[in-house]
């Protein structure tokens, strides 16, 4: 048993025994969804659908519905690939970077943020996919044994590493999340009537996987989570790096940069957080668990955040640093074009967004206040947003030739598919609290003797 | 009569065994059992379909019906039944022929293929980019297909008839033959026999841009009606007010010999001084350009006679006095002038400098423009008077190109007879009784006289596509000649004049053996002027846009799509106003959220003639307080891509002064290039010949970068891998940017030649065009880098003015397409390796493995790479050419049509390479220097553009990649480019 000083807050609120923490974390599945989840529900599949439609549109008619042109070829979808792939970042780093530095506090949001990863890597893995001229395709792009003769693909492109980084990254995400997830289904699938509920039952018994709670299989279950956690860490960090590097390894100025593998990891932290953050401090209300998800994780995240933007804003010093200390009047060009051209007010946004709105978390008690933190991970997610397109936009509108710049306007079908990968976000993440465990209440039980706060004011002295 | 051999199957039917004889009259030996299961009444009713036979039947018969749905859709192609002699499928036969439409002349050869014209080349002359684009128009569906009468169809022998018999009847009017100008003797003595036919007919000739000032000047001052021969390449100074020589002033074959005439290597370079309002593409290639009002051309032109003769110049042409008092005999003076005495000032001071017969001469005079516009005037008059009772026109559309066209309209009425010869139902054919619409210049035989002493023929490339007649076998018919047809008589013509026809066809050309023309003992008769203008007033000046010219090839997609020069915007005319005068209006441009160009509106009046809702383009260079406008737009009645485009400005072509209103609205403009400045980069570079003559180098610096080599040019340090490019051909194209004059005709025939969509207005609009090949024009800024360190300029101050252009500002144009880069940034890039290198030094791209990640024009330094954002061919959304069976047949066979979704770019005419290696191949030869051209060297009339093979030492390529004047675009990118520019030299005072 772990004990834990006294002095540092709880992590668990209120008197829970441990059947406290099974009755209210498989509530959600069990019972039915109030009014409140049916409307975000019901909006969120509006938008879906409307994006389907906008997605249908493009592939039916051509690239030409969005608002590209022969200069800026890559706009609103590659800006959205690289935001929802940054997003996904948090949950990674939460579920294997923290558990191999032994935070406990993890244990009440890895479940959600891996989720949000796994929901978030599947939307931006949709814009490689849909960006393409000639989607029907995509397939080109594995390299297929096939009987065009010597076609194979060409792996200096920095799109086929994507391709690899993605799917790998998915994947280990998506087996780390399941495994973390069966202990849970069991418990689900103790607790379900069986001849009340047949297919219920069944369902939650194949998901379970045969897990019997035995200690061989607690054993292996941790040692599984402690590899994983050690294959996923590298991907922290490879997976934005290789998304990096389609802009670092180009001769575009204001994208041809050496600092970017490390700068888009942190500015990805820093936008997961705040969208584990918009996420959870809204489940944590709509679905009862202000126990387990207290302002303590709220602001140990918000620190995280602080921090991360901080580098983040470094990075941006450094680029126009190394612009000026460079002498290459064109990369000088970009960076001054980037602040002070067209497009100023995308500079204007990213700035404010992500590097002076975080410093705010320096005040205890805005880090603390959970509307003022709501508030703030909105600006970072928005922030970042604008971080993408003002990097792949402001660079690509005035390159080289002066004689082909030009502008970007994105179309409303541009717009249509972000908003709708957004409420496909969603449809996906609201589907998943009323059907998944939302919180690891395996792991959770593993600390509620040291960290729970009951027990914290000694009433467990043993 | 032989018999017919007879064999037996047997000995019994040789015997005719009654046996056989019976079998062989019944088809079925035995009588099939049908009554057996039909006539068993019983069975039959009792046999029933049970459900599962009920639905094998159900899916046989809907599956037969699918499949026969399914039969592939049966296109009409039909095999040759004998094979043509000439025609080998796949390869292409040229024939010689002339372009002339009354407005454009040129002697072309003409490539067709499987019995199709697909592209025009020059045979020997500089043509420009309407005759590049005119093979389009021979496939205009718009055109006109079959004769009409009063808009209804007719066929030709009931045409023929009513007018012949309408003519005989007329007793007391005059009919009148209105034409352009027109070159082809044979046609004027077939003229002549129609004249001789009818009583009182009489033959007009007017240009629809009018040159009576040059050519009343010259009969008055040399007894001949034509505009002098030019020879720029024996010059050292040129002073031009306001001719556009380069673009649309007078012949189209002068900017060869004016490059020809500045050749820094040769150390002579004509310096050219170039006096005009709007900036014109000639001003844009001065290295002088001074801007004046329309007005005060004729006292700059009386100062410079009278500073010529003694007296003090004005100040702004004080160097031009000192240049042209040096250079006696060995410069040329001339005026857009359409004044006589204007016209005579200038025949003046070429007569004081004695130009004549050295530079310019009279003696050998060009006939392209013959027109007489004061007749047209008077034949309105008699018109209203009714004493014209027949006007048959040709070649001409008074009803658009005229300033006074309403009258013309109404006078028309008054005619009894009228006849068109368009090959267009257009503003003026839609309101005459009949409609004998004429051959395209590639369906017809002719001939044309442009010069002295030489003519060129036209032949036919093509049986004609509609129910059309050549004019002159119309003329033929009515005159009831005793004639085959036009050819036959054509034939006899030359023929007749000792001219080995064969030969002459196959040339396309031949030179006449005439006497000199020997002009009359020139007499200044002109009066000089020292009127200067009020300011006050602004004036406008009227000019042909190198696309469309005068507007007879309005309905031509490429013609609209091809950016203009100067403003580089397509698919529209508007006003050009210089900077400072449009602020004094508050006028503007803008750019809008995709970068688009909008400008305001105005209203413009002079005297009782206006027009509404103009576009303003803001235009550095146009001189202040006056405008421009393009004639050739506003058309009517031209066919779909034309009608609607813009506005008609000819209604102005009298008027000197007018007055602006701005108005509310804004107007939308499809540009090209949306930003005009170098931004202080080194991109086009440039020199002077003085400089360059101390040290051809100059201006051509290498950057240098710290390595641990110590300092290396770019192309020295590398991480790459070569390639070997030593072996086999590489492929090297040079562009001279001293000699790129910007004419855009290689801008055409890349299109024609690549299968180059059109996008139309609102795609241009949005940055999507696809020219392969484009020509960047920048002017020079008023702030520099070096004026900024000087006056302590910030760096945002100083990049944002070097956003704005001078007022009277420097020139460059610079033919970018595809660099071919050696170490190309799009082939590292795309994902499935649809753009390599070839073992030849081009970049290729491979349209089947595309997927559209456009990562490749992402990473193109150059942006030169174009992506299918639609499918251009066959979309109703884009309707032009490549959705009309017709205007389909231009497409190159040798060249695919892109589908949509995948990227293409210049792929330095591959077609052409392969075709020219394997013709060596096959006759077992090298290739020869200049035998492989892409299609923009071969029809540059300037030789700006040099392809070739860079391993082959001899080759001009070769030997211009090591002139000091040679640099690659971007060359601290390192990508070792195949194409490399060499440095404008200017000759500056």
């Amino acid at each position: 048993m772990q004990r834990e000083s006294e002095i540092r807050d709880p992590l668990i609120i209120g008197n829970k025994s441990y059947h406290d923490i099974t009755v209210e974390i498989a509530k959600p599945v069990e019972g039915k969804a109030n009014k409140y989840w049916w409307i975000l529900f019901f909006l969120s599949l509006i938008l879906f659908l409307w994006g389907v439609l906008c997605i249908a549109y493009t592939i039916g008619t051509g690239i030409g519905a969005w608002g590209l042109n022969k200069t800026v070829n890559w706009a609103w979808d590659i800006t959205n690939f690289v935001w929802w792939i940054g997003i996904g970042h948090a949950g990674t780093l939460i579920s294997a970077v923290l558990l191999l530095f032994r935070q406990k506090w993890r244990m009440a949001i890895n479940r959600s943020a891996e989720a949000m990863t796994i929901f978030g890597v599947a939307q931006a893995a949709l814009f490689p996919l849909i960006h393409m001229g000639r989607p029907w395709l995509a397939y080109f792009v594995f390299p297929i044994p096939n009987q065009f003769g010597s076609l194979w693909v060409n792996f200096n492109s920095p799109l086929m590493w994507d391709v690899f980084a993605i799917s790998t990254y998915f994947t280990v995400s998506v087996v780390f999340w399941y495994i973390g997830l069966i202990p849970d289904f069991a418990m689900i699938r103790d607790r379900v009537n069986g001849v009340i509920n047949p297919l219920k039952k069944k369902l939650y018994t194949i998901l379970a996987f045969g897990w019997s709670g035995r200690a061989k299989h607690w054993q292996r279950f941790e040692e599984v989570s402690l590899v994983l956690a050690g294959l996923a860490t590298p991907l922290v960090f490879s997976v934005h790096s290789i998304v990096s590097m389609d802009f670092a390894t180009s001769v575009i100025p204001g994208w041809h940069t050496t600092i970017f593998p490390p700068y888009f990891v942190l500015g990805a932290l820093f936008s997961g957080f705040a969208m584990v953050e918009t996420l959870l401090i809204i489940m944590r209300k709509v679905v009862n668990m202000e126990a387990y998800i207290t302002v303590k994780h709220i602001e140990y995240m918000n620190i995280i955040i602080l921090f991360t933007g901080s580098m983040v804003g470094v990075a941006y010093i450094t680029e126009l640093f190394m612009a000026w200390y460079s002498g290459v009047e064109y990369e000088q060009y970009a960076f001054l074009n980037r602040a002070t051209g067209p497009y100023w007010w995308a500079y204007a946004s990213m700035m404010t967004c992500n590097v002076v709105i975080p410093q705010l978390y320096w005040i205890k008690k805005i880090r603390t206040n959970l509307v003022t933190t709501f508030i703030l991970s909105i600006f970072v997610n928005i922030g970042m947003w604008f971080e993408r397109f003002v990097i792949i936009v402001t660079s690509l509108h005035r390159d080289y030739l002066p004689s082909a710049w030009t502008m970007f306007s994105p179309s409303f079908v541009d717009i249509g598919i972000f908003l709708g990968t957004i409420g496909f976000f969603f449809v996906l993440f609201l589907l998943y609290s009323r059907t998944f465990p939302v919180i690891a209440q395996a792991e959770l039980k593993s600390i509620l003797k040291s960290s729970g706060s009951e027990y914290k004011k000694g009433h467990n002295d043993e | 009569m032989s018999e017919i051999k007879k064999y037996w199957k047997s000995l019994s039917q040789l015997n005719e065994d009654p046996i056989v004889k019976r079998l062989s009259e019944n088809e079925f030996v035995e009588e099939l059992p049908v009554d057996k299961f039909l006539g068993d009444k019983k069975n039959l009713s009792e046999s029933q379909t049970s459900r599962r036979d009920f639905l094998k039947f159900l899916g046989f018969s809907t599956a037969a019906a699918t499949l026969a749905a399914c039969e592939n859709p049966i296109k009409k192609s039909i095999p040759y039944v004998i094979k043509p002699e000439e025609i080998t499928p796949g390869i292409a036969n040229y024939y010689a022929s002339t372009i002339y439409d009354g407005y454009d002349y040129a002697s072309v050869l003409v490539k067709t293929r499987e019995g199709r014209p697909i592209k025009i080349e020059n045979n020997g002359t500089h043509s420009n980019a309407r005759v590049q684009a005119s093979v389009l128009s021979l496939y205009d569906s718009g055109r006109l297909q079959y004769p009409l009468k009063s808009g209804k169809e007719i066929d030709w022998k009931t045409l023929d008839n009513e007018v012949k018999n309408k003519l005989q009847e007329i007793r007391n009017g005059k009919i009148i033959l209105l034409t352009s100008s027109i070159l082809s003797p044979s046609t004027k003595q077939l003229l002549q026999n129609f004249i001789n036919k009818y009583n009182r007919v009489e033959h007009a000739m007017f240009d629809s841009v009018p040159y009576d000032g040059i050519l009343n000047a010259n009969q008055e001052s040399f007894g001949i009606r034509a505009i002098p021969s030019y020879k720029f390449h024996k010059t050292n100074i040129i002073v031009s007010f306001g001719a556009d020589f380069l673009g649309n002033w007078g012949a189209n074959n002068y900017a060869s010999d004016y490059v020809g005439g500045r050749n820094p290597k040769s150390g002579k370079m004509s310096r050219h001084y170039q006096l005009e309002t709007n900036l014109s593409l000639t001003g844009a290639n001065a290295d002088k350009r001074i801007q004046i009002k329309p007005s005060e051309q004729a006292y700059l032109l009386s100062n410079l006679y009278a500073a010529l003769n003694g007296s003090s110049a004005d100040k702004r042409l004080k160097s031009i006095v000192k240049d042209l008092k040096k250079n006696t005999g060995k410069s040329i003076v001339l005026s857009d002038s359409n004044d006589k005495n204007t016209q005579l000032i200038v025949n003046a001071i070429n007569q004081k400098l004695s130009n004549y017969s050295k530079t310019l001469d009279i003696s050998i005079p060009c006939y392209l423009k013959q027109g007489d516009t004061e007749r047209v005037h008077s034949l309105i008059r008699e018109m209203e008077l009714g004493e014209v009772s027949a006007l048959i026109t040709y070649n001409v559309n008074p009803a658009y190109t005229l300033a006074d066209n309403k009258r013309f309209i109404k006078a028309l009425k008054q005619v009894n007879l009228t006849v068109s010869t368009s090959s267009y139902n257009d503003e003026t054919a839609e309101l005459m009784d009949y409609v004998a619409p004429d051959h395209h210049n590639l369906e017809s035989w002719g001939d044309a006289k442009p010069y002295y002493n030489y003519v060129s023929l036209m032949q036919p490339t093509i049986s004609p596509l509609f129910n059309t007649r050549q004019f002159q076998d119309s003329i033929i018919s009515w005159a009831e000649m005793n004639e085959v047809d036009y050819y036959s008589y054509l034939k006899k013509f030359w023929s007749n004049k000792g001219i080995k026809w064969n030969q002459a066809l196959h040339d396309g050309d031949f030179n006449l053996s005439e006497s000199k023309y020997f002009p009359k003992r020139f007499v200044f008769q002109g009066k000089l002027t020292d009127n200067k203008t009020q300011d006050k007033n602004i004036e406008i000046a009227l000019y042909e846009s190198i696309a469309l010219g005068d507007g007879a090839q309005a309905n031509n997609p490429w013609l609209q799509e091809f950016p203009d020069p100067i403003t580089r915007a397509c698919w529209d005319n508007y006003i050009t106003i210089s900077p400072s005068t449009a602020r004094d209006f508050g006028l503007k441009n803008w750019n809008i959220s995709n970068g688009a160009l909008n400008g305001s509106l105005v209203n413009i009046k002079s005297g009782n003639i206006s027009l509404n809702n103009l576009p303003v383009m803001i235009q550095p260079g146009q001189a202040n307080k006056t405008i421009g406008m393009a004639v050739g737009y506003g058309r009517k009645k031209c066919g779909k891509a034309g009608e609607g485009i813009g506005f008609n400005a000819n209604n102005f072509s009298n008027s000197n002064f007018i007055t602006i209103e701005k108005i509310e609205g804004e107007y939308e403009f499809a540009c090209t290039q949306l930003h005009h400045t170098m931004m202080g980069r080194d991109i086009v570079k440039e020199t002077t010949l003085a400089d360059y003559i101390k040290d051809p180098s100059s201006g051509n610096e290498r950057l240098e970068f710290s390595t641990y080599k110590g300092k290396l040019p770019s192309n020295k340090v590398t991480l790459y891998d070569e390639h070997d490019l030593k072996t086999g051909h590489f492929w090297n194209l040079s562009i001279d940017l001293s000699s790129c004059i910007g004419c855009g005709e290689c801008v055409v025939s890349c299109q024609a030649e690549n299968n180059i969509p059109v996008v139309g207005k609102e795609e241009v609009r949005k940055s999507r065009d696809m020219h392969w090949l484009r020509i960047d024009r920048y002017f020079s800024s008023e702030m520099t880098k070096e004026l900024a360190v000087e006056e302590k300029i910030s760096a945002i101050d100083m990049f944002s003015e070097m956003e704005e252009p001078s007022e009277n500002p420097e020139v460059v144009f610079q033919p970018v397409m595809c660099q071919h880069c050696n170490s190309a940034p799009c082939e590292n890039v795309c994902p499935v390796a649809a753009t390599t290198h070839s073992s030849e030094g081009l970049n290729q791209m491979t349209y089947n493995r595309c997927v559209g990640t456009r990562y490749c024009a992402n990473n193109c330094p150059y942006k030169v790479r174009r992506f299918n954002w639609f499918q251009y061919a066959e979309n109703e959304k884009f309707d032009y050419h490549m959705n009309d069976d017709y205007g389909k047949m231009v497409l190159n066979p040798d060249v695919v049509v892109r589908s949509r979704g995948v990227i293409e770019k210049c792929s330095m005419c591959i077609q052409r390479i392969q075709d020219i290696k394997l013709e060596a191949k096959k006759n077992g030869d090298k290739i020869k220097d200049k035998d492989a051209q892409t299609a923009c060297s071969a029809v540059c009339g300037t030789n700006a553009l040099v392809f070739g093979d860079r391993n082959d030492q001899n080759s001009e390529v070769a030997k211009l990649r090591e002139d000091e004047r040679a640099y690659d675009l971007l060359d601290h990118l390192n990508v070792r480019p195949s194409v490399f520019y060499q440095t404008k030299v200017r000759n500056k005072g």
